[in-house]
């Protein structure tokens, strides 16, 4: 599956991250107001994320052979 | 009131509206633009703004240029698009009208590209004569609809997944679901509920991956009609390694021996992609002379590496050139290995089915629903036997959606003023749908909904179930489906997330019984739909629409016979 890695020492808590997923792959974590990755089985690597995080602290590499299908 | 509450958090207002894309914030600003007074209050399961597919697709919109005129574009549509099974009297109003939706989108802070003098800034489609144009629009528009909707007073409740639709008599008083993050229940009473949550999509290709059905199942259930859920099979050509889009794939296909596969299958009139390059695929794969690749070189819609709707070339759009660069730029990454200039293709299945049957007004058949936008594109008919776009016309599903909203938020806003006294649900309802829609978070053990939704897509993927058809084998994929539904009593979630998916392999299911039901019946090929059994239009005694309803616990199937003789474009 698409991995996701954040860098919280970089990440200032703005977010950006937790709106833009329009599957809910990441949740926010009230307590240390930070992004959490909880559903990487779900991302489909849009990288809304990672193109909308100011700091430019997450990553989004995908794993294309995750989401193989046959067409015949 | 006070028994709700015992259910779950209670919120009720004038006017709910089921999605926070494109087309639910256009419903919700224009219920405020025509009636400030009308409470508005937008649910959505991601979160409003950055919701649903529009802000990740090509931010392209399929208007009538100053050459082009409603009357070429209704014959145009009507003989290569709809191919006679549109509701001609929509379709005029929709020619004559759409337009205004760039300045719609303009005045609501969206960036529609223009040129120094003012003018809609836009493209013809390279290698095709049609009689429509794309103007872009850049992929931040949500956002801009979203503040804008924001400064009018409309309300937003976002994570939140709603599940059912709540009835007072035979009509829509709101509707019920839970958070996702907390599993809070949730239940809105609204006196209209407009539904704007998106076609089916079957979770396949990434873009479309939010659209999964439950507002179809949701208004299915609650006893609407659905109409052209026979539709619901688009498919793209993608990359075989990346499984990213290649656009204008279908026009320059060769197979093994070096044979033009498009020249092959493409033939007559096509206004845009068509379903015969999946299953010209499929064919050359079946007899032996596969893979099927791409001449890039001959690829209009790409100049080099560059993929004309999608980057800078056209339209200055920093959002959708910083969405388009990061996703190709990993794509490419993979695709190392693969014959540059002829890349492998494989059909990617989408669906897009969108049956909310829906009428001039895009109110529903219950009284007090509405249904906007992707969810009911084919349910409207005035777009014929096609699927929910890019489907024979790329750019028309932006259009829709704003257009569409626009109308079915003006008709609930009158619909609202008439409606005298707060909605009224009782308890044993409420209680009994709560019941339901948690009943999985409550088992012990059971099976999971991905395990489900693969049972969905296995029988919805294949060219040879969903795209080329024939009787034995949607029997055969009807089969699957209905196996797949009956395991959906024992799902088990793990948390409110993983309930949100027990209702999405749900959806699923039920939309796909929807298209196979629906296909065996249509007994002819037209427009997107296309038998292997039956490969001829038959006008004689398929100028019909089907339309399916739930009765009883089964799903019921009549047909609507089209006014041909009232339209004026006749075969």
């Amino acid at each position: 599956m698409n991995s996701i890695s954040i860098d919280l020492d970089k990440c200032d808590g703005c977010k950006s991250c937790v709106k833009a997923c329009f599957i809910n792959v990441l949740r926010w974590d009230k307590t240390g107001k930070k992004p959490v990755v909880v559903y990487a089985e779900d991302c489909v690597h849009c990288n809304m994320c990672e193109v909308n995080c100011p700091k430019e602290c997450i990553k989004v590499t995908p794993d294309f052979a995750y989401m193989q299908w046959s067409a015949l | 009131m006070a028994e709700l509450d015992s259910l779950g958090k209670v919120i009720s207002t004038d006017v709910l509206i089921w999605g926070g894309g494109i087309a639910g914030l256009t419903a919700a600003i224009t219920v405020k633009e025509k009636s400030p007074d009308i409470d508005v209050l937008v649910v959505e399961k991601a979160t409003v703004g950055w919701a649903g597919k529009a802000d990740r697709g090509g931010g392209i919109l399929a208007f009538l240029t100053p050459n082009d005129s409603p009357e070429d574009f209704i014959r145009f549509h009507v003989h290569h698009v709809g191919c006679f099974l549109e509701d001609q009297e929509l379709l005029s109003e929709y020619a004559h009208t759409c337009n205004s939706v760039l300045d719609r989108l303009d005045a609501w802070g969206a960036k529609v590209a223009k040129e120094k003098n003012g003018s809609w800034k836009y493209v013809k489609i390279p290698g095709l004569d049609v009689p429509w144009g794309l103007a872009g629009v850049d992929l931040d528009m949500c956002r801009c609809l979203h503040r804008h909707a924001k400064r009018l007073g409309c309300k937003f409740v976002n994570k939140t997944a709603l599940v059912d639709l709540l009835k007072e008599g035979d009509g829509v008083a709101g509707a019920i679901g839970f958070s996702v993050e907390d599993g809070e229940c949730c239940l809105v009473l609204a006196k209209a509920t407009i539904l704007a949550s998106g076609s089916q999509n079957y979770r396949v290709l990434p873009m479309w991956s939010p659209g999964r059905g439950d507002g179809i199942a949701a208004a299915y259930r609650a006893g609407a009609d659905m109409r052209n859920a026979e539709f619901g099979s688009f498919v793209n050509m993608v990359h075989a390694v990346s499984r990213e889009v290649i656009f204008g794939a279908e026009d320059h296909m060769y197979n093994a021996g070096g044979e033009d596969v498009t020249g092959r299958y493409r033939t007559g009139i096509q206004s845009d992609i068509y379903p015969m390059a999946a299953v010209g695929w499929y064919r050359e794969h079946l007899e032996g002379r596969g893979p099927v690749r791409v001449n890039s070189d001959e690829n209009l819609l790409q100049i080099g590496s560059e993929v004309l709707f999608a980057t800078d070339l056209i339209w200055e759009r920093p959002a959708a050139n910083a969405f388009w660069s990061r996703l190709w730029e990993k794509a490419k990454s993979a695709e190392v290995g693969d014959i540059a200039n002829m890349p492998e293709v494989v059909p990617g299945f989408i669906g897009e089915q969108s049956p909310v049957k829906v009428n001039h007004d895009m109110a529903t058949t219950l009284d007090g629903l509405y249904a906007v936008g992707d969810v009911s594109y084919s349910g409207s008919a005035w777009t014929g036997a096609v699927p929910s776009p890019p489907g024979r016309i790329r750019g028309t599903g932006l259009m829709n959606a704003v257009w569409s909203a626009g109308k079915g938020a003006q008709a609930a806003a009158e619909y609202v003023k008439k409606v005298e006294g707060a909605s009224v649900v009782d308890y044993t309802q409420a209680a009994a749908l709560k019941e339901k829609i948690f009943a999985p978070a409550h088992r012990d053990a059971g099976v999971e909904a991905l395990e489900l939704v693969r049972g969905v897509q296995k029988a919805i993927i294949p060219v040879r179930y969903s795209n080329w058809k024939s009787e034995s084998r949607m029997r055969e994929a009807l089969g699957m489906i209905l196996n797949v539904k009956d395991k959906l009593e024992g799902l088990k979630a793990k948390d409110p997330h993983d309930l949100a998916r027990c209702n999405e392999a749900e959806s699923m299911a039920l939309c796909a019984e929807m298209f196979y039901r629906a296909s065996l019946e249509r007994k002819e090929s037209r427009g997107w739909f296309v038998r292997e059994d039956y490969p001829s239009t038959d006008n004689a005694n398929w100028l019909k629409w089907i339309v399916l309803q739930y009765e009883d616990g089964d799903m019921a199937l009549t047909t609507e016979d089209i006014p041909i003789e009232r339209y004026p474009i006749r075969p």
